[in-house]
């Protein structure tokens, strides 16, 4: 995650660099760079991924009863029959062209697949992580007030006892719990997916709960150590109101480094649907890879195991964008 | 002969050049005092002989013969700045010090040198099964003294080994830096950006600044006639030296 | 050790995880033996029944009491968790130590490897392999180990990239002892624990990972069971039968806590130092400040000089330690007159950055401040914070830091962090406080100030972010300027320009100054009147000019002949002080130096020596001793020269001669 953002530091002309030396550019060049890089890493992955299981992939998915042209048939429909290069170069120009390949269980471009089940899981996740954020960001600011300094020893230990226990719980679990409580005991809310509001509470409440509280605690963390920072005490030497420093001097640099912690969670996140989609049997990407699994619906896994990576790596490169430029030390920056 | 000598060393990093074409020689027996500010490329020359830097080009001789990069024992040893990183914590005295003297030799006859070699140092030889988290930073570098001399080297390289440590216990380790020089005819680079402490224990001196060696020659000659704007520079600087200002 | 894991256990929460991860253990172990027919039993009379008092949990489809089958189910979900674990570990210390072992390129290679196989979520990479490697428990536990690799291989990464960098790791190299062999024998040993430690935190992960998959139809299948397979079959029953999908979720989620909380305590318990510096520790109480000899302060205000500007008496300063309170600084008394320079030296636990922080109030939440008495210019600093005395103080006590690299606030700009004073303070305008900011630069002889108030502190060198900081403290009409080791980190002709700037602002505005050092060359070259503290008390107070030859005080006359100067003589050895620093946890009756002493006898072992005004002092003609030491605290005789006051029994007999250098050092106690 962490990327080195100050340039070598012996640049040609420091008044007038050339455009290839500007600090901007050689971040952008070295970002997009590594993005390719991952890009490549991934897509050859999920490409490998068939190739790599045991044994016939078709033979599997069709079960060993299946008539041996039918098995013939759909090996050379998948292209399997050509040399491995030609498929990997077949394969590619797919993705460029958006063609993600067929699904073997309903015959429908895969690409359709992914474009209907998108979107709930998107809205699912980008919920779940505001929620998220929303909560653990100022519970994580005044806690780390609470407990500067190991002052407030009782509420650090209840605090972080209680934010580690609920950060292991996993979000199924904290889902079939919801259900049961909310859904089932009380009645009160929806636990299968639908389009209407009431339906999110349950589904984004499950994913959110875990990330908070991690959030939420490195939030303290960062906080307790920034205040405990030289600049802090320069600050108190300024005689600077309690919240002046609080606010002023000491979030920046919290969240600022809570922010990486936060681009991870996002990925987790993102990722973690697949479990929640299936408790409430959301119609989102999740529920259809885990089915694809079972049925050996390759093409569909493939694609859909390519969608979040790609999401991962979104997320990551927005959250180094967004850590050059807000960090003045990032050479990027300079003018 | 024993002479280390470095020859138009320069060690780069990517585009910074941290050592410049540096030439320098340790006499035998001799202690050459190397200063400067950081930055100034003091300690990767120093790391650069212990094989910690790479060179870029130049080369480094012990006796006339390039510095052996493999095998042991190293003939050339270094003695580190911060008394808390450089002994594992989780040996003792006695295997830290054991652990360098060269391969061989009977259980009783390491052990004996060990003790010999903590004495040397002056410190008791129980200490031997301590581990550092019991010794002041005076006591430790005193203990990183011992292991570099464990391998018998011909020539030490300290590098600032005072200047983490508290000021009344500083003197009895420059103390025993003149007296190893003395009574074991040890060569050493000693490393520093305290003239005062170089101008005690070094017979030469040694100025370097962006990388680059500016001026060398005795003590005496360096620090009363200096040549060079920065060694002045540098001299001007040292405390103590300005008269007080009188205020009324 | 013992002790730490004794503490480990002793917490509440400590000892919750431990009783529960041998529970989990115990019944791994036994389940199966115990109850394994039970759970295999059918009842077709009672199929998906609700829990009653033969089936506690309910049965499920084929009539299997639910219970008994979660409880069975814990040797196959623990095996199968410690598996995954194991895989992980072994990929991920391979993996994780390669970059040291191998060269720097393919080290290079590995490492960026893991970096990019870190950033996707386990969870992404755990569906991947089980694709891979087929639905079913092997394939899953395969998948699960895999997928933790990348994880555990980025901590062992850090952890030898942490030792790597440490001098005796370079000595070994120095020395010519082969990478691996350095590996095995100086680094894992080093960071065995926290890599046990997160071995246990990722037995649980894996534990509710495993649980996870089984849960999506992905990991054990039928007729195997663990917890996660027996969860997918109650959750499809939930309205029917809830216990059947509750029992198995509450069994996994128990036992995937009990290896994480273990985990965790076991890393907050070895974490945590056993001994030694005083960081870290808690305050006894949040910095009130009620000291038990504040009377009739009113009355002796008026025989104070005006000309003082900061009166201290009595000055204790008291923290927390791990065995009990600590007490850093014990009863200083000092006073600081108008333009006067005063130095503080000691060594590292001497007590004199506490000093210093007390006196500002600027220790805040790190200790406890008693004094009898401690006014800035008139301002009694003991009483609670106010606006207005923020305000005075802001305006005209300044404070210079050792590190200027770390004083400034890496995300705002230089001269907004100057302005912020003006702006609080001082009730000017943005605007108005940003020219004020630039005027201040210039006075501190920064080049540029306009463009370089626009600038962030990494921009600025550390001689620059020094005089910066000054500049920060002349933004109001500072009266004292309060300096603590600022020219520590900086290089020695810097440092000439930092100490010559304070000297001018002195001249020029008449301001004090308290300069702390540890180096006594520094504080004899730029005060008037030196304290010399040891072991949190003032052993002597002198003027500047007597130091090098008319000190008093035998820790004093050592600490001047132990540092070399450019005149010491070469012939001689340095005179050296047995024994280290008194440790402030641990203060011995009488005089804290007698231990190192040569003078001492059984009265300094015994009594501590008051600071009182020596009667044969050169500094004090009357020869008139003041045996309590505070009746003048101010330290100034009628004829305004300043006296000498010195804490010594034996102050100024003759040193014996010096003993021949020889001596063997014995080991010293550990602390």
């Amino acid at each position: 995650m962490s990327v080195t953002l100050t340039a070598p530091s012996t640049p040609v002309d420091p008044e007038h660099p050339r455009f290839w030396a500007l600090p901007s550019v050689r971040f952008g060049v070295r970002r997009l760079r590594r993005l390719l890089i991952s890009l490549w890493v991934l897509v050859t992955a999920s490409f490998a991924m068939i190739h790599l299981i045991p044994g016939d992939p078709v033979r599997g998915a069709l079960g060993p009863t299946a008539p041996a042209d039918l098995v013939a048939a759909r090996r050379h429909a998948l292209g399997l029959d050509d040399p491995i290069l030609v498929q990997y170069l077949h394969y590619l120009k797919g993705l460029v062209t958006g063609d993600l390949g067929t699904s073997l269980a309903s015959q429908l471009p895969v690409s359709d697949v992914v474009a209907q089940r998108l979107p709930a899981t998107l809205t699912l996740a980008g919920l779940a992580f505001l929620t998220a954020v929303v909560v653990a960001i100022p519970l994580g600011v005044v806690m780390g007030v609470l407990t500067r300094r190991g002052r407030g020893r009782r509420t650090e230990l209840a605090f972080t006892t209680t934010s580690v226990i609920v950060a292991t719980i996993p979000d199924f679990l904290i889902g079939v719990a919801l259900v049961y409580v909310f859904g089932i005991q009380l009645g009160w809310l929806p636990v299968a997916g639908d389009a209407t509001a009431p339906a999110y509470v349950l589904p984004v409440f499950s994913l959110a709960i875990g990330p908070a509280a991690i959030l939420a605690r490195i939030v303290r963390v960062e906080m307790v150590g920034v205040l405990e920072a030289d600049f802090i005490r320069t600050a108190r030497a300024k005689r600077l109101p309690a919240r002046a420093i609080y606010v002023g001097h000491a979030l920046p640099n919290a969240v600022t480094a809570a922010l990486t912690v936060g681009g991870l969670l996002l990925s987790t996140l993102v990722v973690g649907t697949v479990l929640v989609e299936n408790v409430f049997a959301w119609p989102g990407l999740g529920s259809t890879i885990v089915r694809s699994i079972l049925t050996k619906d390759y093409p569909v896994v493939q694609a859909i195991v390519l969608v979040y990576g790609v999401g991962v790596l979104i997320i990551n490169l927005v959250v180094d964008v967004a850590l050059a430029l807000l960090d003045p030390r990032s050479k990027i920056r300079e003018d | 002969m024993s002479e280390l000598r470095f020859e138009n060393v320069t060690v780069r990093y990517g585009r910074t050049t941290a050592v410049d074409e540096v030439s320098l020689t340790v006499p035998e027996g001799a202690v050459v005092g190397l200063v400067g500010e950081s930055g100034s490329g003091k300690s990767t020359l120093a790391r650069a002989a212990v094989g910690l830097a790479p060179l870029t080009t130049g080369r480094i001789t012990l006796g006339g013969d390039p510095i052996p990069a493999r095998g042991r024992p190293r003939p050339l040893q270094m003695v580190f700045q911060d008394p808390y990183s450089s002994l594992d914590p989780r040996m003792t005295v006695g295997r830290s010090v054991a652990e360098a003297m060269p391969p061989g030799g009977s259980r009783a006859d390491r052990r004996a040198e060990v003790e010999r070699l903590l004495e040397l140092v002056h410190l008791n030889p129980s200490c031997a099964g301590a581990v550092p988290s019991r010794l002041s930073g005076g006591q430790r570098q005193r203990v990183a003294l011992a292991r570099a001399l464990a391998a018998r080297p011909r020539v030490i390289i300290a590098d600032e080994i005072t200047s983490a440590l508290d000021v009344s216990v500083q003197g009895a380790v420059l103390n025993l830096v003149r007296e190893l020089q003395r009574e074991l005819g040890l060569a050493m680079l000693f490393i520093s950006h305290d003239l005062a402490v170089v101008r005690y224990v070094a017979s030469q001196i040694a100025v370097m600044r962006h990388g680059r060696l500016v001026e060398q020659g005795p003590t005496t000659r360096v620090l009363t006639e200096p040549e060079h704007d920065f060694t002045r520079e540098l001299l001007a600087a040292v405390p103590g030296r300005t008269t007080r200002r009188n205020r009324p | 050790m013992q002790g730490r894991w004794r503490r480990v256990v002793r917490t509440p929460l400590g000892l919750t995880a431990t009783v529960l991860v041998v529970a989990v253990v115990a019944l791994a172990v036994l389940g199966p033996m115990l109850w394994g027919s039970g759970a295999g039993a059918v009842d077709t009379d009672a199929i998906l029944a609700r829990p009653s008092a033969r089936h506690w949990a309910g049965t499920d489809n084929l009539g299997r009491d639910i219970l008994l089958r979660v409880l069975v189910a814990s040797r196959l979900s623990v095996l199968l968790a410690l598996l995954a674990t194991v895989i992980s570990v072994v990929a991920g210390l391979l993996l994780g130590s390669a970059p040291f072992v191998l060269g720097r390129r393919t080290g290079r290679l590995v490492a960026a490897g893991v970096n990019t196989a870190v950033a996707f979520p386990g969870l992404l990479l755990a569906l991947f392999f089980a694709v891979v490697f087929g639905v079913g428990a092997t394939g899953a536990v395969l998948a699960i180990g895999l997928a933790g690799a990348p994880a555990f291989a980025r901590l062992t990464q850090t952890l030898v990239a942490g030792v790597a960098a440490r001098d005796y790791v370079a000595a070994a190299r120095a020395m010519g002892i082969g990478r691996f062999r350095i590996l095995v024998r100086h680094v894992l040993p080093n960071i065995a624990e926290p890599l046990v430690v997160n071995a246990t935190i990722g037995a649980g992960t894996a534990l509710l990972s495993f649980a996870g998959l089984s849960f999506l139809g992905l990991g054990v299948q039928s007729p195997s069971y663990d917890w996660g397979r027996l969860l997918y079959e109650g959750i499809g029953t939930i309205y029917v039968n809830a216990p059947a999908a509750l029992a198995p979720g509450a069994a996994v989620l128990l036992a995937g806590l009990a290896f994480n909380l273990f985990g965790e305590s076991v890393a907050k318990g070895l974490g945590v130092p056993v001994a030694g510096g005083l960081r870290g520790m808690g305050p006894v109480r949040a910095g009130s400040a009620s000291g038990p000899e504040r009377t009739g302060r009113g009355e002796d205000a008026g025989d104070r000089s005006p000309e003082v500007v900061l009166d201290v008496r009595d000055l204790e300063v008291t923290i927390s330690g791990p065995s009990g309170p600590v007490r850093p600084v014990r009863g200083v008394s000092f006073d600081v007159r108008r333009g006067e320079a005063v130095g503080i030296v000691g060594e590292s636990g001497s007590g004199k950055s506490m000093t210093a922080l007390a006196v500002t109030r600027l220790l805040a939440d790190q200790g406890r401040v008693d004094a009898s008495r401690l006014e800035f210019l008139g301002n009694d600093l003991l009483a609670p914070d106010t606006t207005a005395r923020r305000r005075t103080l802001g305006t005209t006590l300044a404070m210079v830091f050792q590190d200027p690299m770390t004083a400034f606030n890496p995300t705002r700009r230089i001269g907004a962090q100057l302005a912020e004073v003006a702006t609080r303070h001082q009730g000017m305008s943005r605007r108005e406080a940003m020219a004020r900011a630039v005027d201040r630069l210039t006075a501190v002889r920064i080049p540029d100030a306009d463009r370089r108030a626009r600038q962030y502190p990494h921009e600025f060198s550390g001689g620059m972010r020094q005089r910066a900081m000054i500049g920060m403290g002349l933004m109001g009409a500072p009266a004292l300027i309060v300096a603590d080791e600022p020219t520590t980190a900086l290089d020695v002709t810097v440092q000439q320009q930092v100490l010559d700037l304070l000297a001018e602002i002195r001249d020029a505005d008449d301001v004090a100054l308290i300069l702390i050092s540890h180096d006594v060359t520094v504080v004899g070259e730029v005060c008037d009147r030196i304290l010399v503290m040891y072991a949190g008390r003032i052993v002597e107070d002198l003027p500047a000019a007597d130091l090098a030859t008319a000190a008093r005080h035998p820790y004093t006359r050592a600490l001047v002949d132990a540092v070399p100067d450019m005149n010491t003589d070469l012939a001689e050895p340095l005179a050296t002080i047995p024994g280290r620093p008194v440790d402030p946890a641990d203060v011995p009756a009488g005089c804290a130096y007698a231990d190192r002493c040569p003078l001492a006898d059984a009265r300094c072992a015994a009594e501590d020596p008051p600071l009182a005004a020596d009667p044969f002092g050169p500094g004090d003609p009357s020869g008139v001793a003041d045996p309590s030491g505070l009746g003048d605290p101010a330290g100034h005789d009628p004829a305004g020269s300043p006296r000498h006051r010195v804490a010594c029994w034996h102050a100024g007999e003759p040193l014996p001669a010096r003993p021949e250098d020889r001596n063997i050092d014995d080991l010293v106690e550990s602390p």
